[in-house]
């Protein structure tokens, strides 16, 4: 019975916590630690930096972190929900928590903004998604980018490796569909775990294939990994990575090794370098100064980029929905979504969103940019 | 003792509060309740497993998987192959569907690896935990590691449990379906079978009892538990992937199991429950103490696990239960022993003189040492034989072979004129000859009663299933009449509900005679009985040897206590060096020169 | 896979596995001693690999915090059984050992040119500052629950395990680390191409077990251990302190830990949380070594990297299913060929 008093104690000091709230209550459940830590911490240092006030409301974010398993992310969202009644739920950092919240968002009818890549969180828009939203680029959009590429540099076979998880699984599914419709040929599919000391054998492998180039499908600085045992097994030829590892992390453990390699991603890596003309420069650059101005120079990520998007779609949405209702009410929300899928040429830090009831995206080709590392740092590819 | 409520009434209270709790609870609260229903019946499951049974489990996660991928995959896929199509789309079928395939692949693991032993037994629970979470991983068709999504919600006649309150009406209908049916199968035949796992397998095998069938049952038990568990997730969760099925959640179960109190069923829930809800308060707290920037409730969760374990080595229900009984004191409802239960079947005596026992040339080698040579000896029904001889004799090598627990390198023993050389322990209880031990084997946490109602292990046959719906009660007040039967004529009855582990040296030995005579032997194998015992007790253990010899019992018997030898054996055999020495009535034995040296011989 | 490819998938499998053998003799020696089944000794290797990361990169490591506060908390548990027992003189020992200790390295720490020491002394740096680590946490979670049943110590070494991780992104950040190489030498030996830090790894690695060996061989305090190994109560009689023993242990178990994080650490990235893999595949060479056999243990250590080299040749989704589905029948071998004590828990 001393379990059921335990269990009392606990509901009465949450309900202490929430009774304060009010105005508008932005719930977010992110992965700040277990295998995604290092994108959800960029992720949760971006939410400290989001709009403080919108349409002349307070914006109160709550903030729970899922340690990057599902289990704990519909938990994290089912307490949003129910408990702090928020009004829209941002998060979470990977695909099988976004994928996972799906329902209860749904169930709710509380709109949600997923940070996570796979397509599938918003694809297709049927009576779940409805509610469902995100700002990543999908994997295929950065797929296209790569093709395109490899493409022009009349490679024909590609060896690939990839995280043994969502991320590189995502990544394979999608690329393997858009290198086939182009015609490059997928020589060797390997996978490895973020944790792993060595991925020789996997490398050997990939090297046997003779492929024209190499593609690591990981993010952060694991994705090092393999560009580094390439290099030390005398492999010369390209290497692509995926957007997963900008950070500066990633450059300064992967060192001289990554010299040359090749990488899709948002605007936002390369803000200074893109033309002034660009439509994302001016907010690539709001996000990156406002990040490094908390965190030190060099510190920003494209993912905690993904949290800040989350912010401009709402500061763009919510001043449209505060017209018709008031926050806290099923109206509200409604409204919100509403708004949400009418969100037209806003520029965030990854491209510019142009929402509809069949694209709860909205990115164009303007969202992704082919970047080098030349020198040790970023380097638009025009 | 009679002062106190009743164990019931918190029943009732505790039942009535969970039957509310959806009108009270908010909604979220109701979902943490779910959550703890569903990590309980795991950790039930390890209960069983691991607190009462003592094998050690990190695998369990991998089960709740199996359970929960077999109802994602059935209840998902749009094109089922044609041979499982008939399961698709609905839950209760795949939950059935579900518990067969957990049971064939947990039938399958634990033939592999329940023979391990000691500290491999984990390691490969690790293994194949590691080996199918990594299949769940990398199976296309279950979605890969991305996951399989828009699972339905269960249907109980025709209402979808949508909402948090109502699928939880539904798991703690299971969990509690499950600890009353693993309470009952504890309290039962069965049930101290598998209680003997843990520490006392040597004496179940020689009270007949067939311990590795035992283990196995337990571990198809805890998988079914898991398996039912992870159904129950997967449709309220309505999301799969390989994440909650890993290693890292394989060790949580076993975490709550042993903070909850790993030896009792309510520790399962206890731990699940306190776990669930200090990382949640951790969640609420930490932010407003520590700050929002760092993650300190994994910090902060592990350091108070480790001082509950301090203070706590039993787990927290023993606690609970003796805080509860300071403040109410709760009755001990002693188990009832109806007198009137028919007697259980007894074995038909061979008529007084018949050889019950021969042993024909029994040589033992270890290596080059010669334990036995060449000994041979006859145990008549209605006889006592004492086999004597000095430290190092070789008796109790002797005593091992004839009993099953060792195999003679050559020669032979008949019992009943059958050859059991090679038989084993199990076999030979099965055939009419029981023992006790050198050095006591008993449970000591369980009662006398209990203890020597192992002994009558092979005069019932209600199985698991029986046991778990109570429908062995009339078989279990016979065997518990039977052991109370023994108990009283060995002179224990007032400690007949004590703890067996409380009672002295002297007494335990009489309870493994009580234990022995409970399973209605025709010979008897007693290992130096009177070690330890004083003089009165002596007299009374002398006084029933002879009653048992009276109602045509064989009597073999090791002992040091030339006294009590004397004067009560029909013959003695001396051994010395492994060999035989001497052999007749005592009295002669005693004036044999040789036996005088070897006893004597030594003293200067 | 021709040949060549088999030998660089050799040497890559012998590589890991030395480090794993490092780790299961510790934790073969730590199990004998306490019967503690210690999960954090991977933790130790991520810290050692990450101060000395911290340290490298001219940062002061947070791990010294650590120390400061288990220094704090054993000089209080220490400080009080002493006063209790009358024993107010071993105070001042109690205190230097615990207290002026870490401070004095924290002076000595915020002092230095951290970045620019020469990598040996930063190595030493590391050393300092993990390995007294260990022994503070045998007297802080495992001393006072010595004679509890074995699944206990287990269950509370899950709990240090998931507080030290924790401990760990909260110093370390989530992102991994490289440190320099000892050895950016190169040798040709026939087809392959050997890297100093490969030879760097197995040499110590025999180095440190030939070290173990003779430690345990020929001293005082090694024989002590090996007495409480055989028989705990046997040489209590003896007069060999549990406590001294469990501490002594828990030393060289950081001390390996330590020293297999900063060895590997070049030539791999290591994470806050690399540690419980790399534990539990030298706590599976140590299973496979009964807990009780060191040499057994060593080479199970070199199977399990060999067979993690080879399996992710062959099919890399599959790896761990490979290894450990390949681990039950060894387990099963070595099961039926070693005798086993019943009523054991």
């Amino acid at each position: 019975m001393k379990f059921k008093s335990t269990l009392v104690a606990a509901m009465t000091l949450a309900f202490a916590a929430t009774a304060a709230h009010a105005q508008i209550n932005v719930g977010v459940t992110l992965s700040a630690t277990g295998p995604a830590a290092s994108l959800g911490i960029p992720e949760r240092n971006t939410v400290d930096l989001m709009p403080k006030e919108i349409g002349g409301q307070k914006i109160n974010y709550i903030v729970l972190d899922d340690a990057s398993d599902t289990t704990s992310a519909v938990k994290n969202i089912r307490k949003l929900v129910s408990e702090d009644k928020v009004d829209v739920v941002l998060g979470s950092t990977t695909s099988p928590n976004s994928l996972a919240m799906i329902d209860v968002a749904a169930e709710s009818k509380t709109p949600m903004i997923s940070w996570a890549a796979s397509s599938r969180i918003v694809e297709p828009v049927d009576e779940k998604r409805h509610w469902v939203f995100k700002t990543p680029q999908n994997d295929a959009q950065m797929s296209t980018a790569i093709i395109e590429h490899m493409t022009n540099n009349n490679i024909k076979n590609v060896a690939f490796i990839g995280f043994a998880d969502a991320y590189g699984e995502g990544w394979y599914e999608q690329f393997k569909g858009v290198a086939e419709a182009r015609g490059i040929k997928i020589v060797a599919n390997e996978r490895f775990n973020r944790t792993d000391t060595s991925v020789t054998g996997q490398v050997l492998k990939m090297m046997a294939a003779r492929p024209d180039a190499m593609f690591s499908a990981g993010s952060g600085t694991p994705a090092a990994l393999p560009q580094k045992a390439l290099k030390e097994r005398g492999w010369t030829g390209k290497v692509y990575q995926t957007h997963g590892v900008a950070n500066n992390d990633f450059l300064r453990v992967c060192g001289a090794d990554c010299e040359g390699t090749f990488l899709p991603a948002g605007p936002v890596l390369v803000a200074a370098q893109l033309p002034d003309g660009n439509p994302v420069k001016a907010s690539a650059l709001t996000y990156i100064d406002a990040y490094e101005a908390a965190h030190g120079k060099g510190s920003v990520s494209t993912f905690g980029a993904h949290a800040w998007d989350s912010g401009v779609l709402l500061n763009a949405a919510v001043p449209v929905a505060l017209k018709s209702a008031k926050p806290g009410t099923p109206e509200f929300r409604a409204a919100l979504r509403e708004a949400l899928e009418n969100v037209k040429e806003t520029p965030g830090a990854h491209g510019v969103f142009n929402m509809s009831p069949t694209d709860h995206l909205g990115f164009d080709q303007r969202s992704r940019v082919m970047v080098q590392i030349s020198n040790g740092a970023w380097k638009l590819v025009e | 003792m009679k002062a106190g409520l009743s164990p019931r009434l918190f029943l009732v209270v505790f039942m009535g509060i969970l039957l509310l709790a959806p009108l009270t609870l908010s909604a979220f609260y109701i979902t943490l309740l779910n959550y703890i229903g569903l990590y309980a019946m795991v950790a039930l499951g390890l209960v069983l497993l691991t607190g009462v049974g003592g094998l050690t489990s990190f695998g369990q996660a991998a089960f709740v998987g199996i359970g929960a991928y077999t109802t994602a995959v059935l209840s998902t896929s749009a094109e089922l192959p044609a041979w499982i199509a008939w399961a698709g789309g609905a839950p209760w079928i795949s939950l059935v569907v579900g518990l067969v395939l957990t049971a064939a692949v947990a039938v399958l693991i634990g033939s592999l690896t329940l023979k391990l032993s000691g500290h491999y037994l984990p390691l490969g629970t690790i293994a194949w935990g590691i080996s199918l979470y990594f299949l769940f991983g990398t199976m296309a068709t279950l979605g890969g590691h991305t996951g399989l999504s828009g699972i339905p919600a269960i249907s109980v006649f025709g209402v979808e449990l949508l909402q948090g309150h109502q699928v939880y009406y539904l798991i703690w209908a299971f969990l509690l379906l499950g600890i009353f049916t693993t309470r009952n199968l504890l309290d039962s035949r069965e049930g101290r079978a598998i209680r003997a796992l843990k520490g006392g397998i040597v004496m179940a095998e020689a009270m007949g009892v067939d311990t590795a069938r035992s283990r196995m049952v337990i571990f198809v038990i805890a998988a079914l538990l898991a398996c039912a568990s992870g159904w129950l997730y997967a449709h309220m969760q309505r999301f799969v992937n390989p994440t909650p099925f890993g290693l890292h959640l394989g060790i949580e179960y076993l975490f709550m199991a042993v903070v909850g109190g790993a030896a009792h069923v309510w520790g399962a829930l206890v731990g699940a429950g306190v776990i669930t809800v200090l990382k949640q308060w951790l969640q609420d707290v930490l932010p407003k103490l520590l700050g929002e920037s760092g993650n300190f409730e994994i910090i902060v969760f592990g350091i108070l696990m480790v001082l509950i374990l301090h203070k706590a080595r039993g787990g927290l229900w023993p606690i609970i239960v003796a805080g509860v009984n300071r403040v109410v004191p709760i009755r001990v409802d002693r188990r009832r022993i109806d007198p009137n239960a028919t007697p259980l079947p007894r074995r038909n005596m061979p008529a007084a003189g018949d050889v019950l026992l021969e042993a024909r040339d029994v040589t033992r080698r270890f290596g080059g040492l010669v334990a036995n040579n060449n000994m041979s000896l006859s145990v008549r029904a209605g006889e006592i034989l004492a086999l004597i001889g000095p430290n190092g004799a070789g008796k109790s090598t002797m005593f091992n072979q004839v009993s099953g627990v060792d195999t003679p390198t050559s020669g032979e023993v008949l019992f009943l004129g059958q050859s059991v050389v090679g038989k084993g322990s199990r076999a030979i209880s099965r055939l009419g000859m029981s023992r006790t031990f050198q050095h006591v084997k008993l449970l000591p946490t369980m009662s006398v009663l209990e203890n020597v109602a192992i002994g009558a292990h092979l005069r019932g046959s209600k199985g698991v299933l029986a046991s778990a719906w109570r429908m062995d009660r009339v078989e279990e007040d016979r065997i518990l009449a039977e052991a109370a039967r023994q108990i009283e004529r060995v002179g224990l009855a007032e400690h007949m509900h004590d703890e067996a582990g409380s009672l002295a040296l002297g007494q335990q030995r009489i309870l493994e005679i009580a234990r022995a005579l409970a399973s209605d032997p025709c010979l008897l194998l007693l290992d130096e009985p009177a070690a330890g015992l004083r003089y009165k007790e002596k007299q009374a253990l002398g006084d029933l040897l002879k009653r048992l010899r009276g109602e045509g019992m064989g009597v073999l018997l090791v002992e040091h206590d030339m006294d009590f030898v004397m004067g009560l054996v029909d013959r003695v055999v001396v051994m010395e060096f492994g060999e035989k020495i001497a052999e007749g009535l005592p009295e002669e034995v005693q004036k044999n020169p040789a036996v005088l040296e070897a006893y004597l011989g030594g003293v200067e | 896979m021709d040949f060549q490819i088999a030998l660089i998938l050799g040497q890559d499998g012998i590589t890991n596995g030395a480090i794993y053998a490092l780790l299961a003799l510790a934790l073969v020696l730590v199990f004998a001693v306490t019967r503690v089944i210690f999960i954090p000794q991977g933790e130790f290797v991520a810290y050692g690999a990450l101060t000395l990361a911290m340290v490298g990169n001219g940062v002061l490591p947070a791990t010294v915090w650590l120390l400061l506060g288990a220094g704090v908390v054993v000089a209080v548990l220490d400080g009080m059984a002493a006063l209790r027992a009358g024993q107010s003189k071993r105070l001042i020992a109690i205190m230097a050992v615990n207290l002026a200790y870490p401070l004095a390295l924290l002076g000595l720490l915020k002092a230095m040119p951290l970045a620019e020491l020469a990598l040996a002394l930063q190595v030493l740096v590391a050393l300092l500052i993990v390995v007294p680590l260990g022994p503070m946490m045998y007297r802080i979670v495992y001393q006072p629950i010595a004679e509890a049943p074995v699944l206990v110590l287990l269950i509370v070494s899950v709990a240090a395990h998931l507080a030290m991780v924790g401990l760990g992104l909260l110093f370390f950040g989530a992102e991994g680390y490289r440190t320099p190489a000892f050895s950016d030498a190169r040798f040709e030996v026939g087809p392959m191409t050997v890297t100093g830090q490969t030879v760097w790894v197995v040499m110590s690695s025999l180095v440190l077990i030939v070290a173990l060996a003779l430690f345990f061989g020929r001293t005082i305090y090694g024989k002590a251990l090996r007495a409480t190994a055989i028989n705990r109560n046997g040489a209590r009689l003896m007069g060999i302190s549990p406590a001294l023993a469990g501490k002594l242990t828990f030393f060289l178990a950081a001390l390996i830990g330590t020293l297999s994080g900063v060895l590997i650490s070049p030539i791999t990235t290591i994470y806050y949380d690399s540690g419980f893999l790399i534990g539990l595949k030298g706590f599976v060479a140590a299973i496979i070594g009964g807990l009780a056999s060191y040499p057994i243990a060593a080479g199970g250590a070199i199977l399990v990297g060999l067979l993690e080299a080879f399996s992710s040749f062959w099919a890399s989704a599959y790896k761990e299913v490979i290894v450990f589905t390949l681990i039950i029948p060894v387990l099963v071998w070595r099961s039926l060929t070693s005798h086993h004590m019943e009523e054991e828990e």
